[in-house]
């Protein structure tokens, strides 16, 4: 299913949750996995100060911490680790969404799991560029392949997953999202749900909806969910539709919540295509904060389009982790 | 005495001058190398031109540059001082009889009154750059032996032009010591720094150059010197 | 002669002696090899004979002494007034006592240079417009800088720099075919907000080649991105080179001129091979001064020009908006106080102040000048290398506070910066500072601004 893992860190207890996910993925499904930790940002023009982003000084990081640090992550995760032997660590400078966004590609990885880099651990890396936006987010909206992002703890493994919730706006991306979500629920056999929100506050500022013309617009959404989405999926009938008004993100989460949902899918909401814009963040951004389970954002076909679903080895064994 | 000062002194004083003067000229445009300057003196001449023009005339005169703008003060006593450096001593009434009489021209003469106060000017002016270099943390640190020994030579002629022209105390000594120091300083121009009466448009002229064939002087309106 | 493994009178060349260099910790070793380098003396007197020409000795010659290019020069201000950094006195005390000596120096006294002319002056040049003679400071620190050199005294950091460039012929470690690489993944990564979006390599007669800054394809490949979908509006039929791409030059800075010739020269045989109409540089200074200005001495071409015209970034803007190949949407200028930052290199060196004013009527509403500005403003504090090297972080964070305080008295909380050096410059000042005053370089301000015709926008 996923043959190659990237599991971006931030070296931090705020990622322990991120790596369990990823190790045990990792696991069941063969896959290799690589731990990568962005330690640096690079700084001062063409100097060799970097800025170490979980202390935040500057230094001249020579080769040798390089390979301290990697010992460091060797360490840290050497619990998760086990005997596990296909794995390889990897610890760089650089602009951490870059970093993982240019790692992600020359792996050709399956997939991306991450912890929620939530803004107040990078006070640095997001004022660096003067560009507001989390690391997160960034690598959510430009990655090629599916990124899951895990900030609490996961009471389930992946596979045991019973409740899938999928968030479309309808967009180009949030097609490969459904790819997604749908092959992933068939494959562990739990429900979907597919979701919209009515996003009122943005198609209609200032003035207030009638309520048929609401349950219009619910009744036109439904239909498209069908068209679009159900029209897709063959010998599958695990799933609901629902569509209500509200703001986005605030819906999804409640949804979620409703549902007891264990994985939300969505897309990278394609019409903030300017992080600066969203200054309290992407929607994706907003759900992957608050939310209690994971979040995966997929915004592209690379990687989904036609997902290998069936865990090759050790397809029969059905405890895992 | 005075018929040898004024005489083959005075022409070897003046001839080391001028020539001397010619030489630093052709030593320095000799010296100009278009890729070591990084300025292609012979290619886009008419923007090499113009740039030179620019840089030369926005700072020979009083406050017409950006430069001479930002001090007013040290302006003002710089000019007056040149001014009368050069101006008295050219037009004064007593050379210029001398030059009729020895070499049969003259220049346009001031009256002697004028002449005088020029040079009481020039004396001032030279008072107040001496206390500037001793006041001023930032000129004092530049400041050397040599730059008070130049001005010294620069000055002498007037204040013992002035000394003689008044008669105090000994006419006749005073005109000797005044021929002296004149001829001293004709001497010395070429060999010091004083060399640049002439060096001062060689380097600007070679800067404007600079500017406008090479640092923008092809884009836009040029230098606002 | 005493030389170090790491410090010496050689230059970069190998693989082995860069990774050497950077494997030594903040140049520790480096440094303290400097301590026992002796200074080859023969060498200097020969090379002072060869290279100093009439122009830099009669500066040398009749600097008045009057120090009228004190205040001229932001880190005399930023020093309290510091006697010792009045420009004349900084060259007078360095290369006015080498040549006084002819070449008779000591290491201290090398050392002593070396400090001076990388951590006292950014060759910003200002100094040259106030001196009533036009004596130089910036030239000649450029020249001392040299000499520094060719003797093995230079910042650990520009060591390494211009063995970049004469191993990777960029300022990083970006080899042609990650540079190639990059252009492909950023293609791709933004093809599906920008469709059709392309980043042409190595076509023959384009109307415009580009070239940028390694640290662009190295950590914020975004840039090219941003220069791609501006390109790609403006409807232009651009190309890059897969060689020949970097326009900055380290080596300019580290007084290197054998590597500025490479440098500039893999620049130029692009252009040669690719034959555009013209090149655009990025939003650099001293790329632009050293491929643009500089660049055609250090190869020797006898016109003083580029072998095809070549334009900063933004002389292309201006052209563009000027045009309309780009249009700003007016509801999205700039509403708020925003300020300029006139850089050093292509400002007062290289004449573009009138264009960056124009490009700044169109898109700002309320735009303010700092003080001066235009040729006669200050340098951002980091030129010249400084922003690069630790041995001298503390001078330099020193410097800031004049442009600091320029910018607090405009106003504006945006300073658009198109220059790596001033946009670091003032990053840094930030990070000390702490004003809350941000800054960017023009592209991403004019991605957000300009009307994206309508093919040319996302299907959903
Ligand atoms: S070039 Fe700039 S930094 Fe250097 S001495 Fe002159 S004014 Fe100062
Ligand atoms: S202003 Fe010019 S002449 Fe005066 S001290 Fe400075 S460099 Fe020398």
């Amino acid at each position: 299913m996923f043959e190659k893992i990237l599991f971006a860190t931030t070296a931090t207890p705020a990622c322990d949750h991120a790596a369990h996910v990823a190790f045990d993925l990792a696991k069941k499904y063969n896959s290799s996995l690589h731990l990568f930790h962005v330690f640096g940002l690079p700084s001062h023009g063409f100097g060799q100060q970097v800025t170490d982003v979980r202390t935040g000084k500057a230094d001249d990081y020579g080769t040798r911490y390089v390979e301290a640090i990697k010992k460091e992550l060797q360490e840290m995760y050497a619990d998760e680790i086990g005997d596990n032997s296909d794995y390889q660590i990897e610890s760089v400078i650089g602009v951490p969404h870059r970093e993982v966004l240019r790692m992600a590609r020359k792996e050709n990885a399956d997939l991306i799991v991450m912890g929620a880099h939530s803004r107040q651990e990078e006070p640095g890396a997001t004022r660096y560029r003067s560009v507001v936006g989390s690391t997160m987010q960034r690598v959510a909206k430009g990655a090629r392949c599916p990124v899951l992002i895990v900030s609490r703890p996961c009471t389930t493994c992946l596979w045991y997953f019973s409740n899938i919730i999928f968030g479309t706006d309808f967009s180009k991306a949030s097609y490969s999202a459904f790819l997604f979500a749908y092959q992933l629920a068939k494959e562990i056999g739990s429900k979907l749900w597919l979701f919209h929100a009515l996003d009122i506050s943005a198609m209609h500022a200032g003035k207030t909806l009638e309520q048929d013309e609401i349950e219009a617009q619910i009744a036109k959404a439904k239909q498209k969910i069908k068209d679009t989405y159900v029209s897709q999926m063959t010998d599958y009938d695990n799933y609901e539709i629902d569509v209500l008004e509200g703001i986005p993100y605030v819906e999804i989460l409640k949804y979620a919540r409703a549902k007891n949902g264990d994985l939300i899918v969505m897309s990278h909401h394609t019409r903030e295509v300017d992080p600066e814009q969203a200054l309290l963040g992407s929607t994706v951004e907003q759900v992957v904060l608050r939310a209690s389970c994971p979040v995966a954002s997929v915004n592209r076909p690379d990687k989904v389009a036609d997902l290998k679903l069936t865990p090759q080895a050790d397809a029969t064994e059905s405890e895992g982790g | 005495m005075y018929e040898f000062l004024t005489g083959p002194a005075a022409i070897a004083a003046s001839g080391i001058f001028f020539i001397g003067l010619i030489v630093r000229v052709i030593f320095y445009i000799r010296g100009l190398h278009w890729q070591m300057d990084r300025v292609t003196y012979t290619v886009n001449v008419s923007y090499g031109i113009k740039g030179a023009l620019r840089s030369v005339i926005a700072w020979i005169f009083p406050f017409g540059s950006v430069g001479w703008r930002a001090k007013p003060g040290i302006t003002f006593m710089f000019f007056i001082f040149h001014f009368g450096l050069l101006f008295t001593p050219l037009f004064l009434q007593a050379h210029n009889f001398l030059l009729k009489e020895r070499w049969g021209f003259s220049l346009w003469t001031i009256s002697d009154p004028a002449a005088d106060l020029l040079t009481i000017l020039t004396l001032v002016a030279a008072f107040f750059l001496v206390l500037r270099r001793i006041a001023l943390a930032e000129v004092r640190i530049l400041t050397s032996v040599y730059d008070y020994v130049l001005l010294a030579v620069t000055v002498a002629p007037f204040l013992t032009g002035l000394l003689a022209f008044h008669q105090v105390w000994n006419y006749h000594f005073w005109l000797m010591a005044h021929i002296i120091c004149g001829e001293i300083m004709l001497i010395c121009i070429p060999f010091t720094k004083l060399s640049h009466i002439v060096l001062f448009f060689c380097s600007r002229v070679q800067l404007g150059m600079d500017f406008g064939i090479k640092r923008g002087g092809m884009k836009g309106k040029g230098f606002a010197w | 002669m005493a030389e170090g493994k790491l410090c010496n009178r050689k230059t970069v060349d190998t693989k082995e002696y860069l990774n050497a260099l950077l494997a030594d910790k903040s140049g520790k070793q480096y440094y303290k090899e400097m301590e026992e380098l002796d200074v080859d003396t023969d060498k200097l007197r020969t090379t002072l004979k060869a290279s100093l020409k009439s122009r830099l000795r009669t500066w040398l010659e009749i600097c008045a002494h009057c120090g009228m290019c004190a205040d001229s020069c932001f880190l005399y201000l930023a020093n309290n007034r510091d006697p010792e950094q009045v420009p004349s006195f900084k060259i007078q005390s360095t290369l006015g006592e080498i040549v006084k000596r002819k070449g008779n120096v000591d290491n201290k006294f090398m050392r002593m240079v070396m400090d001076t002319a990388w951590s006292k002056c950014t060759c910003c040049s200002r100094c040259g417009s106030f001196c009533p003679f036009g004596i130089d400071m910036g030239i000649m620190f450029g020249y001392l800088r040299g000499l520094c050199f060719s003797q093995g005294f230079v910042p650990w950091e520009l060591k390494i720099g211009t063995g970049m460039h004469r191993i990777f012929r960029a300022q990083m470690d970006i080899t042609s075919e990650d540079w190639v690489d990059t252009c492909e993944w950023m293609a791709e990564e933004y093809e599906d907000d920008w469709p059709g979006l392309a980043i042409p390599v190595d076509k023959v007669n384009a109307d415009i080649m580009y070239t940028l800054n390694a640290r662009e394809p190295k950590h914020y490949p975004e840039d090219i991105a941003e220069a791609a979908i501006l390109f790609h509006l403006a409807g232009e039929n651009w190309t890059v080179p897969s060689e020949g791409w970097e326009q900055t030059n380290l080596a300019m800075f580290a007084g290197d001129w054998a590597a500025c010739k490479m440098q500039v020269e893999s620049v130029y045989d692009a252009m040669n091979r690719l034959k555009p109409k013209r090149m655009v540089g990025t939003e650099c200074g001293h790329a632009h001064r050293s491929t643009v200005i500089e660049g055609p001495y250090w190869a020797g071409l006898e016109t003083g020009k580029t072998p095809v015209k070549s334009i900063h970034y933004v002389e292309w803007v201006a052209e563009a908006l000027r045009t309309g190949k780009l249009k700003i949407d007016p509801a999205k200028k700039i509403k708020e106080p925003v300020t300029y930052q006139d850089s050093c290199n292509y400002i007062r060196n290289g004449g573009l102040k009138d264009i960056s004013r124009e490009i700044m009527s169109y898109i700002a509403e309320d735009f303010r000048e700092m003080s001066p500005n235009r040729e006669h403003n200050f340098c951002c504090g980091g030129g010249g290398g400084f922003n690069g090297i630790g041995r001298y972080r503390q001078q330099r964070n020193a410097g800031l506070q004049i442009k600091r305080q320029q910018i607090l008295d405009t106003g504006a909380k945006l300073v658009i910066s198109p220059c790596h050096n001033c946009w670091d410059a003032i990053r840094d000042m930030e990070e000390v500072f702490k004003d809350g005053i941000r800054w960017s370089f023009l592209k991403p301000l004019l991605i957000n601004m300009v009307e994206v015709p309508e093919h040319l926008k996302p299907e959903d």
